[in-house]
């Protein structure tokens, strides 16, 4: 499944994050670090994407349509926890809504902790997950 | 209900609504024993306040002005304050992953969809429900509060010192205007006075939040028209700013109570000589972006916020500002360093995305001449650690300017140095219901860019 490495979609899923890691997310389509020169491309529908990132400690609300952007996505997939909400140790755990995050709630396998992480960090943490396909 | 109750109840609806002429209406909240009607006038913050029993029944102040209107439902449903007669008595946010209905629009040729919650992008979640005949909008619902964690309840007994790092956390775009509201509320309750070079300092932190949220602001309103360059370039500014702040990128814990964090601002000759190089290519962005006809057209007449829409709505900010109004915290009621370094006031009158994109424009060259000016005023003096508070029980309201507005805080604090309560009114979550109605009669393909030209958090209206 290599031929991916180079073509990555990637879809987004906040479940509760406080906007920090997006801002971080959102630097990966500036011109410093430019995910396209690397043939990968944040994908517009789970249907398209080979990893889903995922933010947020998983609120209650957002828990249904987590698991529905999931199911959606094509087959190998790899989801990518990105930042300490998503890892379950960030400033939110416990809260009455918030849940464990998306490694514990939906299987994450690449972590990548930061509150938020640095683009790089987070620019790593995707390359691991393109070795995984 | 006798009627010695219910006259009493009517005064409080008629003393609030009395207030809101003469006040700048914030928002209100429940406490176990009471509500709370904030407001801001030139000396400061400050609570209209009835005490509830039992018994109590509120009029509904949302009935004549508005703005109030998801602050009462969230306190019908999640505090159970008990209101006569809500306009809109759907609760606030969703139970279980179940959203209330949604207000839609039926009629001939009218049809309806839904978008969200999971966004195409990166963006916050929120469901909303478009009516609509044909391509233009006749009605749309914006439902959050899938971000909903919790955060008010979960700091509830928290030490105030060690809530102020979950403070910073409410909402990563706002998070340093939210630290320093947390801030001032506690020294306030402390009864501290800040040095001058502290102050100083958090104006500067204060200005380069606004800086990178608006640069980002209108590098999105670019690309809600479909101008690539003009995303580009504007992203690359407020890549450049977030390495330029030095510590954390996104400002995290640089305000924090008592003063500001280890890391901010140690290396000042540093800042301002990159700054005035950095200041110089955003002037020539700006210039580029603004004078890119086909991306100004988009702008025009789209998403056009009346003045009476703004007011009834309670639009704060940018969004406020480019509708004729003329309150900005840091020179309406000025607090810190803004009361040395005064602030002149973008303003705008078409309302449309345009003049939000415009106010935020002049609003980044005033960003720049604040650090400057608190840079020049800070000189190489060394900047103090935090001191030590010992905050008494009490309440505090604080409001700040964040970059989408007033950024309200009330802090209530027990005996035992913990927080008994603590409330949280951004900007966003003020401003959240002016962009439904700024899209009344706008095509469905403007949506994002009148979306973008507000650019607001779901993290912390939602909390």
């Amino acid at each position: 499944m290599s031929v991916f490495r180079h073509s990555l979609g990637i879809r987004h899923l906040v479940c509760g994050s406080c906007n920090g890691c997006e801002h971080e997310m959102s630097a990966l389509e500036n011109t410093f670090y430019d995910i396209t020169q690397d043939g990968w491309d944040i994908v517009a529908s789970p249907r398209h994407a080979d990893i889903i990132t995922v933010t947020g400690p998983m609120t209650e609300a957002m828990r249904a349509a987590a698991h529905e952007t999931v199911a959606a996505a094509p087959r190998p997939l790899v989801i990518v926890a990105v930042g300490d909400c998503a890892l379950g140790i960030g400033p939110w755990a416990g809260a009455p809504a918030a849940g464990r995050g998306a490694t514990d709630e939906l299987g994450a396998t690449v972590t990548i902790p930061g509150c938020p992480p640095a683009p790089e960090a987070i620019l790593a943490g995707l390359r691991e997950a393109a070795e995984l396909l | 209900m006798n009627e010695l109750q219910r006259s009493a109840s009517t005064t409080f609806a008629e003393r609030v609504l009395g207030e809101c002429r003469t006040a700048v209406p914030l928002g209100a909240y429940a406490c176990a024993e009471n509500v709370r009607y904030l407001f801001l006038a030139a000396s400061g913050p400050y609570a209209l306040v009835r005490q509830l029993d039992a018994e109590t029944t509120l009029q509904p102040v949302s009935g004549t002005i508005p703005l109030f209107s998801w602050d009462e439902r969230e306190m019908a449903d999640e505090w159970g304050v008990r209101f006569d007669l809500l306009p809109d008595a759907r609760p606030l946010r969703g139970r279980h992953g179940t959203m209330p209905p949604a207000i839609t629009a039926h009629g001939t040729g009218l049809m309806r969809f839904v978008v969200g919650p999971v966004h195409a992008g990166i963006i916050e979640p929120g469901r909303f429900t478009f009516s609509s005949g044909g391509e233009t909008i006749v009605h749309l619902d914006a439902q959050l509060s899938y971000a909903h964690r919790g955060v008010e309840r979960f700091v509830e007994g928290l030490d105030v010192a060690g809530a102020a790092r979950l403070v910073a956390r409410i909402c990563g775009s706002c998070s340093a205007a939210r630290s320093f509201a947390y801030a001032r509320a506690l020294e306030g309750l402390a009864g501290v006075d800040l040095p001058d070079e502290v102050e100083l300092a958090r104006l500067a932190v204060a200005e380069l939040e606004r800086l990178y949220n608006h640069l980002g602001d209108l590098a999105a309103s670019a690309a809600g028209a479909g101008w690539g360059p003009g995303f580009a370039g504007g992203m690359a500014c407020k890549e450049r700013l977030c390495r330029l702040a030095a510590g954390h990128r996104l400002l995290f814990d640089a305000i924090v109570p008592g003063g500001i964090g280890p890391q901010v601002l140690r290396e000042r000759r540093r800042l301002a000589d990159q700054l005035a190089a950095f200041a110089a290519d955003v002037e020539e962005y700006l210039r580029v972006l603004f004078t890119h006809a086909s991306t100004v057209s988009r702008w025009q007449r789209a998403g056009r916020v009346s003045r009476e829409v703004a007011d009834a709505f309670g639009a704060v900010g940018p969004a406020h500002r480019a509708a004729h109004g003329k309150i900005d915290v840091r020179s309406f009621a000025p607090y810190g360093a803004y009361r040395r370094l005064p602030v002149r006031v973008a303003s705008a009158t078409a309302g449309d995305a345009y003049a939000r994109c415009r106010v935020k424009r002049d609003e980044i060259s005033e960003s720049f001449r604040l650090i400057r000016d608190a840079l020049v005023q800070l000189g190489d003096v060394d900047l103090p650690d935090p001191q030590a508070l010992a905050v008494p029980p009490g309440v505090a309201t604080t409001v700040v300017e964040g970059p989408r507005g007033s950024e309200v805080l009330a802090v209530h604090v027990d005996g035992g140095g913990r927080l008994s309560r603590l409330h949280v009114i951004s900007a966003s979550f003020r401003n959240w219901p002016v962009v439904a109605r700024s899209v009344d009669g706008n095509i469905v393909p403007d949506f994002p860019l009148i979306n973008k030209s507000f650019n607001l958090c779901y993290a912390c209206a939602d909390r």
